[in-house]
């Protein structure tokens, strides 16, 4: 009998797990098709440090991006740009890489939301998981998560504006919580006696002078120390 | 002040005062080079804690950064060369015999011993101005010069100093590290007028330089609690505070003066030690 109820329990859940996990799934198709046209761009970028122990002022660089995974800086300058979260890469998230589960559905200012949890199929970078809040009628992600395995936290609040008929971001607050000490390599004394600090803080990163499709070549991206 | 020319003539006339500017300038080329020659490894090795968080662009490894990565050794190199000079500058004399000679002469007992301390604070500042001038002129045709980077190896800890800061900020650095080496040619010097050889001031220098350094850096609460109080703390802290970011001032001060009082007690010592020295047994 027991047996029987769990069936038919299973019966009942079954399809509206299987629902949830499609509708997922589903969200991230959406954003994949909205961004589907974009092939590369090009933006100027501010990035402020509020964190207590990165004392930098204001950088400037420019960035290029093109789909589906390429990325390069240029500064004449110093510049340190964060890699988790700090730019817009609507190839990151193909439905066919991860696990998705809905988390729930919200509503805020009267604007449908959903939070997703993707868990990568093949792990890389040491990203455990990453929580999505998606803006279910616009199709943009509004908050991205990154939880990695050793212990790095990186959120990422994301504005967006019109740019060339795409919503690209504006701004991106990018708040982190990692460990402050190496893990690996040696290691004082001190860090051994010591419980390891985390370090908190945010980064703003302001993005202006948006170039879409201009038609970005490889071979810009490539690194000339490499090909040595 | 012509005592003063008189006795900096006489130590420059002596060659074993440009073995310092020889060691110093050898120092600074080999660690270039090699520094040169091994860039990757020492750029991933510092920058290890941001590279999993951050794309890092820029000339990082430059003249600046290694200036300020060479003046780390300071605290080791530089007092040695410092009191080869200034623990010589009266047991020397002793040595070769001419502290009677120098003793009947006209100028008082407090003018020659002036004189000579001047000369020692002299050799101190040319010897690491000689060690600015070599970091800074070999690293710039061979690192180019860029924004400073500093961080604490290990952690996530950095400070970033704009290029058009840098030059203004280690010139400042420098003068920070002629006055805080002052005060080991002060130890040197008033070893030097107890001593009757050389041998005698140097190692005892050096060894006050070092047990003062290794009791700072014991990481135990008690060493912790002692280290605000120890010369070197201010040796070492007094430079580094000028590649901070914003400058600490108040620490600058305070520790400028620190040293400036152990250097006015410690030639006072020696002041009074060669008045009273008697050079008749």
């Amino acid at each position: 009998m027991k047996k029987i109820l769990l069936f038919l329990l299973l019966l009942l859940i079954l399809p509206h797990w299987v629902q949830a996990q499609e509708e997922a799934s589903r969200y991230l198709e959406t954003i994949e098709k909205k961004y589907a046209g974009l092939k590369d761009y090009t933006a100027e970028v501010t990035v402020h440090f509020n964190i207590e122990t990165f004392k930098t002022p204001d950088m400037q660089a420019k960035l290029y991006y093109k789909a589906p995974d390429k990325i390069k800086i240029e500064s004449k300058r110093t510049f340190f740009f964060p890699k988790e979260g700090g730019y817009f890469n609507p190839s990151l998230f193909k439905k066919e890489d991860f696990e998705t589960k809905l988390m729930e559905r919200s509503a805020s200012d009267g604007k449908q939301a959903v939070k997703l949890k993707l868990t990568p199929k093949k792990t890389k970078k040491g990203i455990q998981h990453f929580l999505l809040l998606i803006d279910a009628e616009r199709i943009l992600i509004r908050e991205m998560e990154v939880i990695q395995f050793d212990g790095r936290e990186v959120k990422a609040v994301i504005e967006y504006g019109k740019f060339d008929g795409f919503e690209l971001p504006s701004h991106i607050q990018l708040i982190l919580d990692i460990p402050s000490f190496e893990t690996e390599g040696p290691k004082d004394f001190d860090q051994l006696i010591q419980q390891p600090k985390r370090v908190t803080g945010s980064i703003d990163i302001t993005y202006s002078n948006y170039k879409v499709n201009s038609g970005l070549r490889d071979e810009m991206f490539e690194n000339p120390k490499k090909g040595k | 002040m012509k005592l003063f020319w008189f006795e900096t003539f006489k130590t420059f006339s002596r060659w074993r005062t440009y073995i310092s500017f020889t060691v110093i300038a050898l120092i600074v080329i080999i660690t270039e080079v090699v520094m040169k020659l091994s860039a990757g490894e020492i750029v991933y090795r510092m920058l290890r804690p941001f590279q999993k968080d951050f794309f890092i662009t820029g000339n990082i490894l430059n003249a600046w950064f290694v200036t300020a990565f060479i003046m780390n050794g300071l605290h080791i190199h530089i007092p040695f060369l410092i009191t080869l000079v200034a623990g010589d500058m009266v047991s020397g004399e002793a040595t070769s015999g001419t502290i009677r000679f120098l003793l009947i002469r006209p100028p008082s007992r407090g003018r020659i011993i002036t004189a000579k301390y001047l000369t020692a604070l002299f050799y101190t500042s040319a010897i690491v101005t000689f060690f600015a001038l070599v970091c800074v002129s070999l690293g710039l045709p061979l690192f180019g010069s860029g924004d400073l980077v500093i961080h604490h190896y290990g952690k996530f800890d950095m400070s970033f100093i704009p290029e058009s800061e840098v030059p203004a900020r280690i010139v400042l650095a420098f003068i920070a590290a002629i006055w805080s080496m002052t005060v080991v040619a002060s130890i040197a010097f008033l070893f030097s007028t107890l001593a009757e050889n050389s041998i005698g001031p140097i190692i005892g220098t050096m060894a006050v330089v070092i047990v003062f350094l290794v009791l700072g850096n014991f990481p135990l609460n008690f060493f912790r609690t002692l280290k605000p109080y120890l010369f070197t703390t201010h040796m070492m802290n007094l430079w580094q505070q000028f590649l901070v970011v914003p400058i600490p001032w108040q620490e600058i001060l305070r520790s400028a003066i620190i040293l400036g009082l152990h250097n006015a007690g410690l030639f006072l010592i020696a002041f009074f030690i060669f008045k009273r020295k008697d050079i008749k047994s």
